[in-house]
């Protein structure tokens, strides 16, 4: 079975110190997909080195069995691959409603011409959006604060509108860079069933996270980065009961 | 009181002419776009209007559109090595760009007149004319902002990094900002020569590039308003202070600096987020029947809403 991302082998230096080195691994459809490491093993530079902010030293990023190693950004967003940023990244004077649209940019397809001026088109597909973005907002419990200003919230708010907007891209991969930092584990346990849901409707979703706990109860398959190097991999279970992860994670 | 009225007309002429410059540079920093280039592109649409009309002979009508057609394809060609740059480059090449038309407009003496500058040209842009040339670009620049162009340029200007990993061409949406931003300019410096009499170089230096950065960040950056409220403050204001008009610079900046300490999003953003935050308030209050948990949380939201 081919998955819908694959990691052949790839590393990256920066200025000859290896920050990521030799790390391979897949990411299927339909299934929620693992990566844990303590603070500083990689997990965020790999990342952007598959959504194409970083570029590879070596190795190979295949998206769907298709070479994207060498592609820019937009581009793989426009491919389908989604993320969220461990540091929340908004615009915080827009509403909340306006941050989850702007997901929907790769979608449009009104011309420039009916967008700067305003036309039926322009106006007919804004409508549109906002609908398909209130569904979001309902199915993330946000509707009631659709119309705030995005960075007045609270942090967990605002972790669920990074959310809404990668899910507004409709991704065929989405890489979710520590998405329940800082929550409780209420609120993290009312995402987790949000993300089942979304790996259920056949997005390969590949979660980065340092809370043991959370990855796993809710990933089929982990692993497990330290200082740049895959050091194990597999069920949950197993991963778990790793004398090299328990080292990891508590010093040797 | 017939002197009165024609202080205040002029006065007025001028606010809107400077309203076109404001929002001509709002819409470059709208999109994150760093450019000081609104001063050259009003240059260019000043002299080439000036110029069809004086020396050939054009029809000022013509002339103003040529003038601002002059704006457009000026900044267009800028716009394909700008868009490449980022922010304090950016800054730098459009400093250096305005610098260059300054120095044409000084220097090339046999077109230009040099210092003396261009005189005898009709004032065809009245009051009324220029009014309705403000609504109408204050209508499309609304339009633009609230549509996918205005997401995408909100976007990018927030965030770089966010931006691409939605799939938004960044160099794309800074050239529509750019060739925008030189067509309003054009289209201002036109209106500026025909409204005016006469135009000279000075008028298109380092002070109209200042003023129309100052208003810009005065009256707010992300919405068209915070232009116009920009350019009517910092215009009218040399006016009602004219009993220091020794100290009108010292005014001016001390003003600056008590705007971008105390209003850092400017006089007209904070007024429609705090105008925003009330009707959100109003709204909850409204719509809670059950005052049990929902009104508290959106409170506290509001809350920390109006102090950022």
């Amino acid at each position: 079975m081919s998955a819908t991302l694959v990691l052949q082998d790839v590393a990256r230096h920066f200025g000859g110190v290896p920050a990521v080195d030799g790390v391979s691994l897949r990411v299927p459809a339909g299934q929620i997909t693992g990566l844990i490491g303590p603070n500083g093993a990689g997990k965020t530079t790999v990342v952007n080195l598959i959504t194409g902010l970083l570029h590879l030293t070596s190795g190979k990023v295949l998206l769907e069995d298709r070479d994207v190693s060498r592609e820019e950004a937009p581009d793989l967003a426009r491919a389908g691959v989604a993320r969220t940023f461990q540091n929340i990244r908004l615009v915080p004077d827009a509403s909340v409603l306006d941050n989850v649209i702007a997901g929907f940019h790769r979608h449009e397809k009104a011309g420039l011409w009916a967008n700067l001026l305003g036309l039926p088109s322009a106006r007919a597909e804004t409508a549109e959006l906002k609908r398909q973005a209130m569904q979001l907002l309902e199915r993330f419990d946000m509707t009631a604060l659709a119309e705030h200003r995005a960075g007045g919230l609270s942090y967990g708010h605002q972790r669920r509108i990074e959310m809404m907007r990668a899910l507004a891209t409709n991704p065929k991969l989405l890489l979710l860079d520590e998405p329940v930092a800082g929550m409780n584990d209420a609120e993290a346990e009312s995402l987790a069933g949000i993300f089942r849901k979304v790996a259920a409707d056949g997005v390969a979703v590949l979660l980065i996270e340092h809370n043991m706990r959370f990855v796993m109860s809710l990933c089929s398959h982990i692993y497990v980065l330290a200082s740049g190097r895959l050091i194990a991999e597999g069920l949950p279970e197993a991963v778990g009961r790793d004398p090299k992860v328990v080292e990891a994670y508590l010093g040797a | 009181m017939i002197n009165f009225f024609y202080t205040y007309q002029s006065l007025f002429d001028h606010i809107l002419v400077y309203a076109l410059l404001a929002m001509s540079q709002y819409v470059v920093l709208r999109a994150g776009v760093f450019s000081l280039g609104t001063a050259g592109f009003a240059a260019m649409g000043a002299y080439g209007t000036a110029l069809l009309i004086t020396k050939a002979g054009w029809s000022p009508v013509a002339a103003i559109a040529a003038g601002a057609l002059l704006g457009t394809v000026t900044s267009a060609l800028l716009a394909f090595p700008l868009s490449r740059l980022r922010g304090v480059f950016q800054a730098v090449a459009t400093l250096a760009f305005v610098q260059i038309v300054l120095s044409a407009t000084q220097n090339w003496v046999s077109l230009t007149n040099g210092a003396l500058g261009v005189n005898g040209i009709p004032k065809v842009a009245s009051t009324p004319v220029l009014l309705v040339v403000v609504v109408v670009v204050v209508l499309l620049l609304v339009a633009m902002g609230r549509y996918s162009v205005g997401r995408a340029m909100d976007v990018i200007r927030e965030d770089e990094t966010v931006a691409v990993s939605l799939g938004i061409s960044v160099p794309y949406y800074h050239r529509i900002a750019f060739i925008v931003s030189g067509a309003l300019a054009g289209l201002g410096g036109a209106l500026q020569a025909t409204s005016s009499y006469a135009i000279t170089p000075n008028e298109f230096g380092f002070s109209m590039l200042v003023a129309a950065l100052t208003m810009v960040v005065l009256g707010g950056r992300t919405t068209v308003w915070g232009a116009l409220v920009g350019a009517a403050i910092l215009t009218s204001l040399p006016e009602l202070f004219r009993v220091f008009a020794d100290y009108r610079n010292v005014v001016q900046g001390i003003l600056l600096m008590l705007v971008i300490v105390y209003l850092p999003r400017g006089v007209a953003d904070t007024v429609l987020g705090r105008m925003r935050d009330r009707r959100l308030r109003r709204a909850a209050l409204a719509s809670a029947p059950v005052p049990e948990q929902k009104p508290q949380i959106v409170n506290t939201n509001m809350e920390a809403g109006a102090h950022p």
